[in-house]
């Protein structure tokens, strides 16, 4: 968004002024990223433990209540914290009218993400409930 | 001095001897305006008779010539000139090219002026060892900054920035006719922020400064903008606040910091920065 | 000074171009670039899950991709991501309680985070090979 304008040093510096926000965001970032550190540790040792196992292993072991939970959860956290983070990056390299697109589409497809991930979680539960 | 070998640096000045990477991979014009490209330069003549010779590659730029940026490359003889970047600057201006500009004051690292890139980092030419340099030292102006001429950068932004985070004592409380009285416990608080010298090595360094620096304050204006928030006898400490919590502002600074690495004062911008975030925090609940 | 017809632009002096890569920025970029890795992995994750939802045929065949050797070195490489995102959002972590500021603290947990994550990626990988 690069066009010419005259204006001085004290214009240019003080823009729009300030937001005022900005803190949300931050925090946050922050509360879903100390979310995450159990959530993932749990993630990291499952996929450890059980790599390579066969469908039933892997679906009777998604079935039980607590690691369905935790998948759940998982999922909007992660997808949550993505969102955030995305925003932050492509505020940074962004600059042009494009900027408002990708940032709409990136959280849109977070949330998009979340949800499919969420039912398919919750189709494996039902899976398990019937194959018990 | 001579440079480290640790790899774990204690304070800015220490100069790692080895270094796995010079530049970032990019290629040499990434993203650089047409104008503002960097072609060869020239090679100026040795001095005669001079036994100790060092080469440095010195950024140019002549605003009357409407040519492009260039990197003229000069032999130093370093028995005839002073042991700092400085020094070999000064006898580059004398002894060969009159036309080397750039800016200078103190000679001792106080005043700031001679701020610049030496060797990929920035810090002041007057307290960077020529045996600290690398071969041939490179010295470039302070980088992500408008170039008036040579090595001398256009600080009008930079210092509108800093203008911005308004650095002078707001009261309401009328004057007290005497001094303002202020705890010795609270004039502590103010050491390490109060001794910038506003060179803006901490600014040019900042990845975030550099994509996003029409809107982003940078490390020296919030290391002010934190030792206004900090003084015990400042009033406006909300109103400071309010102006700096921005999502571009205050929040572009990712904690890369580069400010805190490169500071020839050896002072946190960093820390103040994550300090003011606090200070955020801590009014929200 | 932006452009006018009469008069250049002065010259912008190189940032990136020349700057000195230094472990603070090599870091913090390795962290940007790691997490929009790990951005990847989540949309794998959910496809993952989506194949499982599918039945035994589709998730047989997704095990399948990812444990061919390419599907093999993106996992080795994805895991390196992980956890060299994650011990440097604890740094991060730390940094946002104003902690841990002085230079010394900066490269020494810098350097932790490095070999922490070398070291993670290991362990998990010959855990997760030998259990």
């Amino acid at each position: 968004m690069e066009r010419y304008r005259i204006e001085t040093p004290k214009a240019r510096a003080a823009g729009l002024g300030s937001a005022r926000s900005g803190f949300g965001h931050w925090w946050v970032e922050r509360v879903t990223a100390v979310a995450l550190l159990p959530l993932v540790v749990w993630f990291a040792a499952s996929l450890i433990a059980h790599a390579g196992s066969d469908y039933e292993t892997f679906v009777h072991w998604l079935g039980t209540p607590v690691n369905a939970v935790l998948m759940v959860l998982l999922l909007v956290v992660l997808f949550w914290h993505t969102a955030l983070g995305l925003q932050v990056v492509i505020e940074d390299y962004v600059h042009s009218g494009a900027k408002v697109w990708l940032l709409l589409v990136t959280r849109f497809a977070c949330f998009a993400l979340t949800v499919t991930g969420i039912m398919a979680t919750l189709r494996i539960v039902f899976e398990a409930w019937a194959a018990s | 001095m001579t440079k480290t070998d640790a790899f774990i640096i204690h304070s800015s000045d220490e100069v790692p001897r080895r270094t796995l990477l010079k530049r970032f991979p990019v290629p040499r014009n990434f993203e650089v305006e047409p104008a503002s490209q960097i072609k060869r330069g020239r090679a100026w003549p040795a001095p005669a008779g001079a036994t100790r010779v060092k080469e440095f590659e010195i950024y140019r730029y002549d605003p009357e010539s409407g040519d492009n940026p260039r990197v003229d490359t000069f032999l130093v003889d370093l028995d005839a000139c002073g042991a700092m970047v400085l020094d070999a600057l000064i006898w580059i201006k004398n002894s060969i090219d009159p036309t080397l500009t750039f800016r200078r004051s103190c000679r001792e690292g106080v005043c700031g002026s001679c701020a610049m890139n030496i060797d990929g980092t920035n810090w002041l030419a007057c307290t960077r060892y020529i045996e600290e340099t690398d071969a041939p030292a490179r010295v470039y102006p302070l980088a992500n900054m408008r170039i008036i001429k040579d090595l001398v950068p256009d600080l009008t932004h930079v210092l509108a920035q800093y203008e911005m985070i308004e650095p002078w004592l707001q009261t309401g409380t009328p004057d007290p006719g005497r001094e303002r009285l202020q705890a010795p416990e609270d004039r502590k608080r103010l050491d390490g922020y109060y001794e910038c010298i506003l060179c803006f090595c901490c600014t040019s360094g900042c990845p975030s400064h550099w994509w996003n620096g029409d809107r982003f304050l940078g490390p020296a204006a919030l290391l002010q903008a934190w030792r206004w928030l900090i003084d015990s006898r400042d009033e406006a400490t909300g109103e400071r606040l309010d102006k700096l919590e921005d999502p571009f502002r205050l929040y572009r600074c990712h904690t890369i910091l580069n400010c805190t690495r490169t500071c020839p004062k050896g002072l946190n911008p960093g820390k103040a920065i994550a300090e003011i975030k606090k200070m955020i925090a801590e009014r929200q609940t | 000074m932006r452009s006018t017809p009469d008069k250049p632009a002065r010259p912008l002096s190189p940032n990136i171009q020349i700057y000195r890569p230094q472990l603070t920025s090599v870091l913090s970029i390795a962290n940007r670039i790691t997490g929009v890795g790990l951005a990847l992995c989540a949309i794998a994750l959910v496809i993952w899950l989506v194949t499982a939802a599918s039945g035994p045929q589709p998730y047989s065949r997704f095990q399948h991709v990812i444990g061919s050797w390419p599907g093999l070195a993106l996992l080795l490489v994805a895991t390196f991501a992980f956890f060299l995102h994650l011990c440097g959002g604890i740094r991060h972590l730390v940094w946002d309680s104003a902690r841990a500021f002085e230079l010394r603290q900066i490269y020494a947990s810098g350097w932790i985070v490095l070999l922490a994550s070398v070291g993670l990626t290991l362990l998990s990988w010959l855990v997760s090979l030998t259990i």
